[in-house]
């Protein structure tokens, strides 16, 4: 389309100078709105055209390819999904040992009862969904908190980084840890799994299969460390396990935590079926809420609309302590998201591909 | 700590004490110990068998293949929402939705070679005969038959006869596989007689056949590809989050970006005055007689 020729545009816009639309005449406007082109902008001839850009993967007619690896190909020579995730992620062709060790790690993550996602993928199931729907809500259960693997991960990397720049010891950087942090739902070490050995099976494991590294032998020392610290029993979770275990294969923390939660998602996928096959669809109002599990505002009366003024609360602070006042009176009322105070990061850790699509 | 279950559900899939997880009877722990493949997991989670070693090998055929598919709507949805840089797993859920009634539709191809073998099975006929039954039923229909078809891969799905080949190669051939080459003789044949292009078997055809005849439902052959795809999903947004441009949008890039304001071509209503509110009722009123908004209804 493009744009509106100026002798159109000049027309419309005097038009609407004329019968002035709200406060868009206002000098505080930062141009002048009554002289804004109409229409989409023209192509960009000046740059290279938009393309989808991967360091991933390409295909054509007749191929697909992934870090240069022909994915039939990869197939017919025997490799499976293990061997590709190795190749999407890092590049890479596992080692034996290594194609083993994920393999373990999948099977221990593929299912965990009716915990989070489970649960989820159960309640979406329940409105009548394609099963896609509710394997895609499971994924999004991983967070900070369960399956916390970017959170683990990245603290596990910046304090194994932090020891080598300090000249600390593995041991030194793990307790500076633990002091700082606490034994938090990031830190892998709970008291989750003392009598479950699944976790410290899985590091036997590799350590058997020669896979473990300083991810694995750090984690150690943190357990240690959060050992010497805590009143109540704790030694190193499935968090702790898994999340080393894949930062000694190379995978970095979102890149375990993406498979992992994607691994999970098979088995909500099961629960999908199952909620599918035994149980009722879900509709809308059905579920009840009982008034014993409810500890808001008593039952009142709804004001006149008329009295509005009367009842109503202003918001408005004029003054920071006000404000301040309003602030903490908040944190009372549930739900209301003044309790929370979290920060919102941009994840990228580099930003721009300058160098494709240079002209 | 409170460690009870989110919901409580009566399920046939697993249990979880504090002293091991248990799916369909087997320790997990113990099954990654014995050296069973993640791929035997999979037949226990939704067959609750252990499969032969053939069923085994196809189904990491299977996966392997079908994980990897550069740019398709799931790792375009994936790029689009990492575009907002939410959290990695949301940009993944978003791939992995994109597995609808088009894009891999697994389940769909289950349920229709299902449909036309049960109904084979009540009219006495076989699965050759029931096979050209589908082709012509769903042609004459004008609707597309299932599995067959990619609007990259024009020549046929490059993964798709190599799917079909390992299962034959595997031994690993029954009544889907017959159903579904029975298919493909068919519909080809019924084209070539339109006069219409070849258009070969894809991913779905090919690979759904495979996951149904080693004992997957359609809907559990679904997930299996879709969730298996988020792998790559994940990684196509792992790799924008990481080097690419937040937004898309950036009039710094050498390249215009994804939703660079040039890239929106707009075909709808022309720019038009917005009606003050007195005029607003008699406007109204006059646009829903004129009823030329109903062509722009969505």
């Amino acid at each position: 389309m493009g744009y509106l020729d100026q002798e159109k545009t000049d027309a419309l816009n005097k038009l609407k100078k004329e019968r002035g639309v709200g406060n868009l005449a206002s000098e505080k406007n930062p141009f002048d709105y009554h002289a804004r082109e109409y229409g989409t902008m023209p192509p960009d001839t000046k740059r290279a055209p938009f393309q989808w850009v991967s360091e991933v993967s390409y295909k054509n007619v007749h191929r697909i390819v992934a870090r240069g690896y022909d994915t039939t190909e990869l197939m017919e020579e025997g490799y499976g999904v293990i061997e590709v995730l190795f190749v999407d992620y890092q590049a890479r062709i596992p080692t034996i040992e290594e194609e083993k060790m994920l393999n373990y790690v999948m099977i221990m993550m593929m299912e965990d009862g009716l915990s989070g996602p489970a649960a989820i993928s159960r309640i979406v199931a329940k409105s009548k969904t394609f099963l896609t729907q509710a394997c895609g809500a499971s994924i999004m259960a991983f967070g900070h908190a369960y399956g916390a693997y970017s959170s683990f991960g990245n603290r596990v990397e910046n304090y194994i980084k932090h020891a080598e720049l300090e000249n600390l010891t593995l041991g030194e950087a793990a307790k500076l840890l633990v002091q700082k942090e606490g034994i938090d739902e990031a830190l892998g070490v709970s008291g989750l799994m003392l009598k479950d050995p699944a976790a410290k099976r899985m590091i036997a494991r590799a350590q058997k299969l020669g896979v473990a590294g300083v991810n694995i032998e750090f984690m150690n020392e943190v357990v240690k460390a959060a050992q010497a610290i805590s009143i109540e029993p704790v030694d190193i979770d499935m968090l702790g396990a898994t999340g080393a275990v894949m930062q000694d294969l190379g995978f970095t923390p979102e890149a375990t935590w993406a498979i992992l939660a994607i691994t999970r998602s098979f088995g909500a996928g099961a629960h999908y079926i199952e909620e599918v096959e035994r149980g009722e669809l879900s509709r809308m109002g059905q579920q009840l809420s009982p008034k014993e599990d409810y500890d808001g505002p008593k039952d009142r009366p709804v004001p006149p609309l008329k009295d509005r003024e009367k009842y109503a609360q202003s918001a408005i602070c004029k003054t920071p302590e006000e404000w301040k006042k309003r602030f903490e009176k908040m944190k009372d009322v549930m739900g209301s998201g003044f309790s929370i105070i979290e920060e919102v990061a941009d994840p990228s850790k580099k930003s721009g591909m300058k160098k494709v699509g240079k002209l | 700590m409170d460690r009870d279950p989110t919901l409580r559900r009566k399920t046939a899939l697993s249990y979880k004490t504090e002293e091991k997880t248990v799916m369909r009877g087997y320790s997990l722990s113990d099954m990654a110990e014995e050296g069973y493949s993640f791929y035997d997991a999979m037949f226990v989670l939704f067959q609750s068998r252990i499969p032969t070693e053939k069923e085994e090998k196809m189904l990491k055929y299977e996966m392997g293949v079908f994980l990897e598919h550069s740019m398709s709507p799931s790792a375009v949805g994936a790029i689009g929402v990492s575009a907002g840089r939410p959290n990695l797993p949301v940009c993944v859920a978003a791939a992995v939705s994109t597995f609808g009634g088009v894009h891999g539709p697994g389940a769909a191809h289950g349920y229709m070679l299902n449909k036309y073998l049960e109904r084979g099975l009540k009219e006495g006929k076989t699965v050759d005969e029931m096979a050209k039954t589908l082709v012509d039923d769903y042609m004459d229909n004008g609707t597309p038959v299932m599995g067959m078809g990619q609007p990259q891969h024009i020549d046929s799905d490059p993964r798709a006869e190599p799917i079909h080949l390992k299962q034959e190669e595997l031994e690993l051939e029954g009544v889907y596989l017959e159903f579904q080459r029975a298919l493909e003789k068919y519909f080809h044949a019924r084209r070539k007689a339109d006069g219409r292009s070849y258009v070969g078997v894809n991913v779905v055809g090919s690979g759904n056949t495979a996951l149904m005849e080693i004992g997957f439902s359609p809907n559990a052959g679904w997930c299996i590809g879709s969730v298996v795809r988020g792998f790559s999903c994940a990684a196509h947004a792992l790799y924008n989050m990481k080097k690419g441009r937040a937004w898309g949008a950036s009039r710094n890039e050498p390249m215009v970006q994804m939703i660079d304001l040039s890239m929106i071509k707009y075909v709808g209503p022309e720019d038009r005055i917005v009606p003050k509110q007195e005029e607003r009722q008699e406007y109204a009123k006059k646009q829903k007689e004129e009823g030329e908004y109903k062509q722009w209804v969505i």
